[in-house]
């Protein structure tokens, strides 16, 4: 007989990063869906699901209200920075945890939370470092007008810094902004090496489609010579974006492998490897709490079989030591194009960054 | 315009938590390692190793005067007071200490990391705020030399502004300040070179 278990779901499938949270929703259930199936499990997932549909303010009551009317006391949620940190304190109040399946802008390590996907030290930084030496120091950062493009530009601008180099502007564009022309102009009169993206959603695939525009206007801004770095881009983006995609740089634990013909599925993305990896942890460590082991929270030094691969969970900061790749797209797919040697351990405060380091690192390999 | 402060590195930094052993210091302790320092817990007496550490918490609620190998608010590292009762007295006698920034008991997850910000940077600037003061001070205490210096170096018939001139073309080119070129100034005159100016 198997023990029934709530668990919160809360992700805006509607509104303006809705591929991303659909991804994650899709991850999260099918693997609910896969323990449900399996005979030799001993318990049952039930998702209480809630849709906060992309409106920050309603994360906090809707994530309340898991707690307060189910017995779920782990919610897998969230997607932006900003309604992670509106629903922390209701989980400290209640004793609930977040399992939070999205890259990151680090300097956190709540207690109530496990980050299940990247932070700087395994987006950021490494796709800086290959970048820099390749392309050049002159720097042009965008961003959506929040928390993730904020830290995460201020964190570009001390690595660029730290490579002598030149940051040419610095702009954001309201969550789901698509009036990019100015952006696209004073990259044009600036001429940077390359750009770093932070923009999330309609902003992003908008700004891609003007650069695209741009690129064939003049070859200066091609991809090769100019490309635009992002640190959350998977395939699930990439049909919005069209074939401005084309060419462009971006990181993650995870990328679809390209040796098939078939369309990439909508589980092609690390945002769905990432909520699947916490449902699969999370019944693992609750099947343990349930025959009377160390406890949901007890990570250890041990290693969890994932759809991200093997991963560890650092039990001090509940972050996820995860592989590194950075990948070039093309045709809806990433290529990639680096990767780091096995899995690079978590560092969200970036408290291990040495800028002597940065552009002598032997443990990258070049894949092709 | 002062230059922003860059990805604030606190990478091994080491942080004594002089509090007896309790939820809180464990709390602090997790959050602290999470960030990347090495806590080192201690009560009641913060042991010698303490004098090197790069941040201390104190217990605002018990903790006393004699804890400290330091004498109040002369801690060489930014203090963080560790607040459970709000009594007058004891946020008084933390302020005594020299607190750069607090945390309010029962300590969790958050706040911790500001509290070390907070507590680094305006422990910086009051180190930096003494530093200028001590500097200006002995500037000041100088006063009367630079006049004797004048009055010495016009004596050859040379007006005061031209002999004050000449005072500030020879610091100039001796590298020192004013003050000192006084002294120097000052010590030929009177033929009694002490030591002091033999060293500059």
């Amino acid at each position: 007989m198997k023990t029934r278990i709530d668990i919160g779901i809360l992700f805006s499938r509607s509104g303006p990063y809705r591929l991303l949270a659909e991804a994650s929703y899709r991850g999260a259930m099918d693997a609910i869906a896969a323990i449900n199936a399996d005979p030799e499990r001993r318990i049952e997932i039930v998702g209480i699901v809630r849709d906060p549909a992309g409106n920050t303010d309603r994360y906090a009551s809707l994530c309340a209200d898991i707690l307060a009317t189910s017995s779920a006391r782990h919610i897998v949620g969230c997607t932006t920075s900003w309604s992670r940190k509106e629903v922390i304190p209701n989980l400290e109040k209640a004793g609930g945890t977040l399992w939070y399946a999205c890259p990151y802008e680090g300097f956190e390590a709540s207690e109530h939370v496990v980050y299940l996907h990247a932070c700087p030290n395994q987006h950021l930084v490494p796709l800086l470092a290959h970048v820099l030496p390749r392309f050049g120091s002159r720097a042009f950062f965008v961003g959506s007008n929040y928390i993730w493009g904020w830290e995460t530009n201020r964190v570009a601008r001390d690595v660029v810094g730290d490579v002598g180099g030149t940051v040419l502007g610095e702009r954001y564009l309201p969550l789901g902004d698509t009036d990019v022309a100015r952006l696209i102009e004073e990259i044009r009169a600036t001429r940077p090496n390359f750009i770093l993206n932070n923009l999330i959603g309609p902003s992003s695939y908008a700004f891609f489609r003007a650069y695209g525009d741009l690129c064939r206007s003049d070859p200066a801004f091609s991809p090769r010579t100019c490309p635009i770095l992002s640190c959350n881009l998977t395939e699930i983006e990439l049909p919005e974006i069209g074939p401005s995609a084309n060419g462009h740089l971006s990181v993650g634990p995870w990328f679809a492998a390209s040796t098939t013909d078939a369309a990439p599925s909508p589980s092609a993305s690390s945002f769905y490897a990432a909520a699947h990896s916490a449902v699969s942890v999370l019944a693992d460590r609750l099947t343990d709490e349930i025959r009377g082991g160390a406890g949901a929270m007890a990570f250890s030094d041990r290693t969890f079989k994932t759809r991200l691969g093997p991963i560890r969970i650092d039990p001090n900061t509940h972050h996820t030591s995860l592989p590194v790749r950075i990948a070039r797209a093309q045709d809806g797919r990433f290529e990639v194009i680096e990767a780091e040697d096995g899995l690079v351990a978590p560092d969200p405060y970036l408290s291990r960054y040495d800028p002597a380091r940065l552009m002598g690192r032997r443990t990258l390999r070049v894949v092709s | 315009m002062s230059a922003r402060s860059r990805i604030p590195n606190l990478g091994g930094a080491k942080a004594f938590i002089l509090h007896r052993p309790h939820a809180t210091t464990l709390a602090l302790s997790r959050s602290l390692s999470a960030i990347g320092l090495v806590p080192v817990e201690a009560w009641p007496e913060l042991p010698a190793g303490g004098l090197a550490a790069d941040f201390v918490f104190f217990d605002a609620d018990l903790g006393f005067d004699e804890q400290f190998p330091w004498r109040a608010g002369e801690a060489p590292m930014p203090l963080i007071a560790l607040i459970g009762s709000e009594a007058p007295g004891r946020i008084e006698w933390a302020l005594g200490q020299g607190a750069d920034s607090h945390l309010v008991k029962p300590v969790g997850g958050s706040g911790v990391y500001s509290a070390l910000l907070i507590a680094r940077r305006s422990f910086d600037a009051r180190r930096n705020l003494a530093r200028e003061v001590e500097s200006l001070k002995a500037r000041a205490s100088e006063r009367q030399t630079i006049v004797r210096a004048v009055v010495a170096l016009s004596e050859g018939g040379v007006g005061e502004e031209q002999a004050y001139a000449q005072l500030r073309t020879l610091a100039m080119s001796w590298r020192v300040t004013i003050e000192d070129a006084a002294r120097r100034i000052v010590d030929l005159k009177t033929g009694g070179a002490d030591e002091r100016s033999r060293c500059l």
